[in-house]
């Protein structure tokens, strides 16, 4: 009996290996995909349940192993191993870099020298990679902060794509994104508050004004259900170099789906500066022309390429 | 109460009263003693005016033109169907002029925004804060007080020496010699202009359509707009008006204006009947945005106008989005950043012709980029532009095309207006 349950434990371990090696190699060679990533990871589970039966069966065994100087030759490479996969120095991220998913973040940040780049891909058919290149002023060792968002048609925040890597100063820093990104906050929290569903478009209106298009729910514009009716949409960056002394600086460009362009440019809009309060003493921030107070800002970036595959 | 408190009671009360119909007396007579001048001849019904300089249209660009050509030293008449100048902006009552700024710098100045600028300052309005980045394109048009604006206009006419000729359009135009003979008709007069130079400012081109001129017209016209305010007081130079759209309406004559009028009116009045709220302000008449256009020298595209191209004879900027209006509205297309469209010298020149210019809607361009040339401030750039040229042209002898564009450049400077190109 014990013989049958051993042999039991052991194929099972190696099938379910086997699924979770496919599933594995599957997950970091395509896109993104609930199937093989949930399989793969409730395999996993299973085969933890497994592996603790394996233990148990083999708890002589291990417990020998445990008494020779191999368990520190082991304990030194998984630990090394743990290390290095967290670290993640440049090597090992050019091998991240293969794996066609980005995992459930659905998104990739680098800062390098030649300047910056993001991609997002929300559905293995669409893959959005914005590529910031860097300016004479860029310096990759004190990168610049940086935050990337969506804004809807009547100039409202919908998502954040990127925050700053530091998220304290960077918000500081980046007042005009962080104005947008609280507004849409206290606008959803209202909303819930009401007990309205934020993904009703008409009823937005309350909080947003009457718009053209006033839905919160980024996948409205990113991949409308409805392909021939889009709703267009704006990418936004703000970007600000610590101790230029010089404030930071806002670019932008329209998506719109219902003429889908690959290529696109960012045009630099303008800098933040706080207004007067509104009439409800809510703060305001608008943005301003760039004006002749900046000048290594301006080269921070050299150009902003948006280009979306769909 | 005692006699004398009684008695002193009624002779106040006697007193006031009689102080208070003298003072009304005095309020009614106070008005006495403004008297129009009086007009020489005015039972003759038929004169004669020799101009250097004729404006026919005192609209967006006609008035522009006029004063411009009037401080230039031309001898200049205006002509105007309607009872005051400034067309759109004040029979319109679009007074809400654009765009006289493009990416935080001031593109169109000179006689146009002279007097925005007069006229929202003595209305003690405000001007858009022009540094900061528009979300709409309208946020930096003027909020303008468009009965100001008409008295401002006249006045700036009277100051540059400008004859003005209200209720009168041109009804036969002649070449002469040293220019043209045009009689013109109004109610009560027929007047005959000899002139060098004319600036056919109409908005339809229609004395270059009198001419046989070639012009351009769609088969749909964008529609109209009546403007009205209902069941609010409308506070000219603070807010807008509300406004229906006329479909059709159609400037090209007397008759389709009087249908697209008809139309508008009839509208309003079922808003009226419906809503039930008081009617407290309504325009005169449609402001009209599309009817003929000129085929001239050059033709600007909608590319030359979405890519900001520097014309080499470029007299004018002029900034708005691509801005058609349909049946189901508009969807303004903004110029990309930086981008400043340039209107050249031969868009305002009817093709082959001479002595002739236009200025305003009627302007030579594509249906694209004509939606974006048509609004105010470019036509008032326009109208400088042509008022400048055509009293060159007049002073030395010569046709509009053949007028040095440096001489144009320069007098357009002097007058304070930004020319492209060369800071």
């Amino acid at each position: 009996m014990k013989k049958r349950n051993r042999s039991f434990v052991s194929l099972l371990i190696a099938f379910s290996f086997v699924v979770l090696a496919v599933t594995g190699i599957l997950a970091f060679a395509l896109p993104f995909s609930l199937q093989i990533v949930g399989l793969h990871a409730l395999m996993g589970f299973v085969f933890i349940g497994i592996i603790v039966l394996h233990v148990v069966n083999n708890y002589h065994h291990l417990s020998r192993y445990m008494k020779t100087r191999v368990l520190w030759v082991t304990v030194v490479i998984t630990v090394g191993l743990t290390g290095l996969f967290l670290w993640q120095p440049k090597p090992i991220r050019n091998i991240l870099t293969l794996s066609q998913n980005l995992g459930p973040a659905m998104d990739r940040f680098e800062v390098q020298n030649d300047g910056l780049i993001y991609d997002y891909r929300p559905s293995p058919n669409y893959k959005m990679t914005l590529n910031l290149r860097a300016g004479e002023t860029f310096d990759e060792q004190a990168a610049p902060h940086v935050a990337i968002w969506l804004e809807n048609a009547s100039f409202y925040h919908i998502k954040t794509l990127r925050e700053p890597d530091d998220s304290i100063a960077g918000r500081a820093a980046l007042p005009y994104w962080d104005f947008k990104r609280r507004g849409w906050e206290s606008a959803k929290q209202e909303m819930e508050t009401e007990g309205l569903d934020l993904e009703l478009p008409p009823e937005v209106d309350g909080v947003s004004g009457a718009t053209q298009n006033s839905s919160f729910d980024p996948a409205d514009y990113i991949l409308p259900a409805d392909p021939d009716n889009p709703m267009p949409y704006r990418l936004l960056i703000e970007i600000d170099q610590p101790n230029d002394n010089q404030p930071s600086l806002v670019y932008s460009v329209e998506i719109d789906n219902s003429t889908p362009q690959a290529f696109q440019l960012l045009d630099l809009v303008g800098f933040p500066k706080q207004e007067a309060n509104d009439a409800d003493g809510k703060e305001v921030w608008a943005l301003y022309f760039v004006d002749d107070q900046f000048s290594s800002a301006l080269e921070l970036i050299d150009s902003g390429l948006l280009t979306i595959d769909r | 109460m005692t006699n004398s408190q009684h008695d002193g009671g009624r002779r106040n009360f006697l007193q006031k009263s009689v102080l208070g119909t003298a003072a009304a007396g005095l309020a009614i007579a106070s008005t006495t003693h403004i008297k129009a001048d009086p007009v020489p001849d005015a039972s003759e019904p038929e004169i004669v005016n020799e101009v250097e300089v004729l404006v026919i249209g005192g609209g967006t660009a006609g008035h522009v033109a006029a004063i411009q050509a009037g401080r230039a030293g031309a001898k200049t008449l205006i002509v105007e169907r309607n009872s005051q100048l400034g067309g759109t902006t004040t029979t319109g009552g679009v007074a809400f002029p654009g765009l006289f700024d493009a990416w935080g710098k001031q593109i169109i100045a000179g006689i146009g925004w002279e007097l925005v600028k007069e006229s929202v300052e003595l209305d003690g309005g405000k001007f858009p804060n022009f540094a900061k980045v528009p979300q709409r394109h309208w946020q930096n048009q003027v909020f303008t007080n468009q009965f100001l604006y008409a008295i401002l206009a006249e006045e700036k006419c009277a100051q540059a020496g400008v004859e003005i000729a209200f209720y009168e359009f041109p009804q036969a135009v002649q070449q002469t010699s040293d220019g043209w003979q045009v009689d013109c008709v109004g109610f009560g007069t027929r007047r005959r202009v000899l002139c060098k130079q004319i600036i056919d400012c109409t908005g339809g081109a229609e004395v270059v359509g009198m001419l046989g001129l070639p012009r351009l017209r769609e088969e749909e016209r964008q529609p109209g707009s009546f403007l009205f305010m209902l069941g609010k007081e409308h506070q000219p130079g603070r807010n807008q008006a509300h406004r229906l759209y006329v479909h059709g309406a159609d400037s090209t004559n007397s008759r389709t204006a009087t249908e697209a009028n008809l139309t508008g009116r009839k509208s309003i009045l079922a808003r009226v009947r419906k809503d039930k709220k008081r009617l407290m302000h309504m325009q005169p008449e449609t402001g009209f945005r599309e009817s003929y256009r000129i085929q001239g020298e050059t033709l600007i595209s909608v590319n030359d106008y979405t890519s900001g191209r520097l014309f080499e004879d470029a007299i004018s900027y002029a900034f708005y989005p691509v801005d058609l209006h349909t049946k189901t509205g508009v969807k303004p297309k903004p110029l990309k950043p930086g981008k400043v469209p340039t209107i050249p010298l031969r868009a305002l020149i009817p093709k082959s012709s001479k002595n002739i210019m236009v200025a305003g809607r009627c302007v030579s361009s594509d249906r694209l980029a004509n939606s974006g040339l048509r609004v105010q401030a470019s036509c008032m750039g326009m109208g400088q532009a042509a008022g400048v040229t055509a009293t060159l042209a007049a002073k030395l002898g010569t046709t509009p095309l053949e007028v040095p564009l440096t001489k144009i450049h320069a007098l357009l400077r002097e007058h304070g207006q930004i020319v492209p190109g060369k800071a």
